[in-house]
């Protein structure tokens, strides 16, 4: 399934599929390119990391940089053409700021990818979250059904002086062992689930999760695994959280000193199995890899154009400055009255959506469509968050 | 243009069916290239018929011939290794036409991102809209199960020839011919379901993409189909002719 909605409307259905084994997913090598246009800046905490990387990369990835920068070049002539005017109309202004969502299976033959969006859902706090499972989807499916209330939970029953950091650790941590012992009961397991054959294994099973809390006046990222979510605020992108990757140096030397190992087999994996030093699940792994966030948190500005949260799907595939480059169009292009899209097929989502709602969706649309032509070797699940507040 | 039942064998009714491709392919590529506003919509819409009835029109013709002989139909001789070589129970993966989309759709839409991203028409498979990725991926995973099932019941008619029935026969000094003919047709029945079922989920993924284009769409879908089928035959012809010289040399 894809789901696909706008404002509050979420579309979604259980994507699992039973499958003959299990396989370790390849991660594929994150290419970033760093073209920096004079009215773009770029801040990435990983461009170093990426950039000793980068002398390994094929010809292939020297030419998606031409490609990229051709784009890059093509999207700056677009926006600047194209002013600021587009405000959306306050009529439609609903519970939450307004989101797109697309999450499909793509290339790969089995969905592990896993979405949660719910508007409002503590006090004036909006909850996005996306969970890339591996091994199976169940984790993931598990934290699309429960991390948004376990945060719920522990959002409300804070108190003033405890800092995000420990809220959103105590709620992963939470989540973790919801998801542990789940996975002990495993009678439980849900019919669709293709790990039932191999029991034993169920503790194998993990999935990421990033989640983005948007209040009325700060946003914040708590993030475990390679999903990722950044921000496009004017004109500049910032990643909102930092990959977990085996091979970061403060995450080796973590591993390292819980007496694990980071062994090169396609990649940095730990133990020579996982390709990310941080998950909810696992348990097979730990203390190595372990459930904690990393946990960013920013004040809204008026300039906060977008947040966008993916999978890695996306961004083994589309860097940073190119996913927001592309949000940033399609939430600012005034769409023409006329020609018409294609007729036809643009039934049912998009019919009950006002059209101003419909540029989020357009976005994540795109850069899943973006994604699938890169070639991206698994699942896709983007987000796209509006976040300019209609003054 | 039908090709008629006629034929004496499968073989030449696939020479004329490909030869009738190719024409469809060239009709194909010339409206697929008019500009959509000058297009002619009833006749967009008829073309795309033709050429789905021609591939109706094909499986017809191979279910006919695979209840003459179902093993020559798993093993194609009017294909080249090369094909056969991507061959899913005697021809190609269901799932395959997916993936067609998604890199046609792809190549389509890097060329044209930013007039995607604007919202202006393209018209190809750049356009594809929320719905259409939306039952896109729907019918993905759809064909992904059952090409899985196919695929499991096509494991167990292939382990059905080490079965008692096949161990004995084979054990008895003399062949008893009868018995021979009767026990080997007991596992072509087999294998004629499976063909007949995957011939099915073929033609039923190819209609069911058809089914979410738009008439235009679609023939950028079913150029790049007929492209990758002709050209695939066309390279592994050319693949065999240099091996023959090669050992004839």
């Amino acid at each position: 399934m894809a789901s696909v909605c706008y404002g509050g409307e979420t579309k979604t259905s259980t994507p699992v599929e039973p499958s003959s084994k299990s396989a370790r997913k390849r991660r594929m090598e994150i290419h970033q390119f760093n073209f920096v246009p004079a009215d773009v800046a770029v801040m990435s905490p990983e461009s170093g990391r990426k950039s000793q990387k980068r002398e390994a990369s094929s010809l292939d990835a020297n030419s998606r940089e031409a490609e990229a920068e051709e784009f890059q070049k093509k999207c700056l002539n677009v926006l600047e053409s194209d002013s600021e005017g587009s405000k959306s109309d306050p009529e439609v202004k609903s519970a939450g700021p307004k989101f797109g969502l697309t999450s499909v299976c793509g290339q790969r033959r089995d969905m592990e990818d896993a979405v949660a969006i719910h508007p409002s859902f503590s006090g004036g706090s909006h909850f996005y979250g996306v969970y890339d499972g591996h091994g199976c989807s169940h984790v993931a499916m598990k934290c699309k059904e429960r991390m948004h209330e376990i945060v719920k939970h522990e959002v409300e029953n804070r108190t003033n002086e405890e800092e995000w950091l420990e809220t959103m650790t105590k709620s992963f941590s939470k989540m973790d062992e919801e998801v542990t012992e789940w996975s002990r009961n495993s009678g439980q397991l849900s019919p669709n689930c293709r790990c039932e054959l191999q029991t034993p294994q169920c503790d194998a099973v993990g999935s990421t999760a990033v989640v983005a809390l948007v209040t009325e006046d700060k946003i914040i990222v708590s993030n475990c695994g390679d999903s990722r979510a950044v921000i496009c605020r004017g004109g500049v992108v910032t990643p909102l959280s930092n990959d977990h990757k085996p091979d970061r140096p403060d995450e080796l030397k973590r591993i390292e000193d819980s007496g694990g190992r980071v062994i090169y087999w396609d990649g940095a994996r730990v133990l020579g199995v996982l390709a990310m030093s941080r998950a909810i699940g696992d348990n097979y792994l730990k203390p190595y890899v372990i459930s904690e966030p990393e946990v960013t948190v920013i004040d809204r500005t008026p300039e906060d154009e977008c947040l966008v949260l993916a999978s890695d799907g996306l961004w083994d595939v589309v860097s940073n400055e190119t996913a927001c480059g592309v949000a940033r169009m399609c939430l600012s292009a005034k769409k023409p009255k006329s020609p018409p899209r294609t007729p036809g097929n643009e039934i049912s989502v998009s019919a009950a959506c006002e059209s101003s709602d419909k540029a989020c969706s357009d976005a994540s649309i795109l850069l899943t469509k973006l994604a699938l032509a890169r070639h991206t070797a698994d699942n896709v699940s983007v987000v796209v968050v509006d976040l300019r507040k209609d003054l | 243009m039908p090709t008629n039942q006629s034929v004496s064998n499968f073989e030449d009714f696939y020479e004329k069916w490909t030869a009738q491709q190719k024409l469809h392919l060239d009709a194909l590529v010339a409206a697929s290239e008019t500009p959509q506003s000058s297009q002619n919509p009833s006749y967009v819409c008829a073309l795309v018929k033709s050429v789905v009835d021609h591939y109706e029109e094909y499986y017809r013709m191979k279910s006919h011939w695979a209840k003459q002989d179902v093993i020559l139909m798993l093993s194609p001789t009017w294909t080249t290794p090369l094909e056969q070589a991507f061959c899913w129970i005697g021809g190609w993966r269901p799932t395959m036409a997916i993936h067609l989309l998604y890199s046609k759709s792809g190549l389509q839409l890097q060329e044209r991102i930013v007039d995607v991203a604007l919202g202006l028409a393209t018209g190809d498979l750049a356009d594809l809209n929320s719905s259409q990725i939306d039952q896109v991926d729907k019918l993905q995973r759809k064909t992904t199960m059952e090409e899985r099932e196919i695929s499991e019941k096509m494991a167990k008619q292939q382990g059905n020839v080490a079965d008692s029935d096949m161990v004995e026969l084979t054990h008895e000094l003399d062949d008893d011919e009868e018995k021979v003919e009767s026990i080997l047709r007991r596992k072509e029945e087999g294998l004629e379901k499976v063909l007949e079922r995957a011939d099915d989920l073929r033609l039923r993924t190819l209609k069911g993409v058809i089914n979410i284009l738009t008439p235009s769409q679609s023939l950028h879908f079913l150029v790049a189909a007929a492209e990758l089928h002709l050209r695939l035959h066309n390279w592994g012809k050319e693949r065999e002719t240099k091996e023959r010289d090669l050992s004839a040399a």
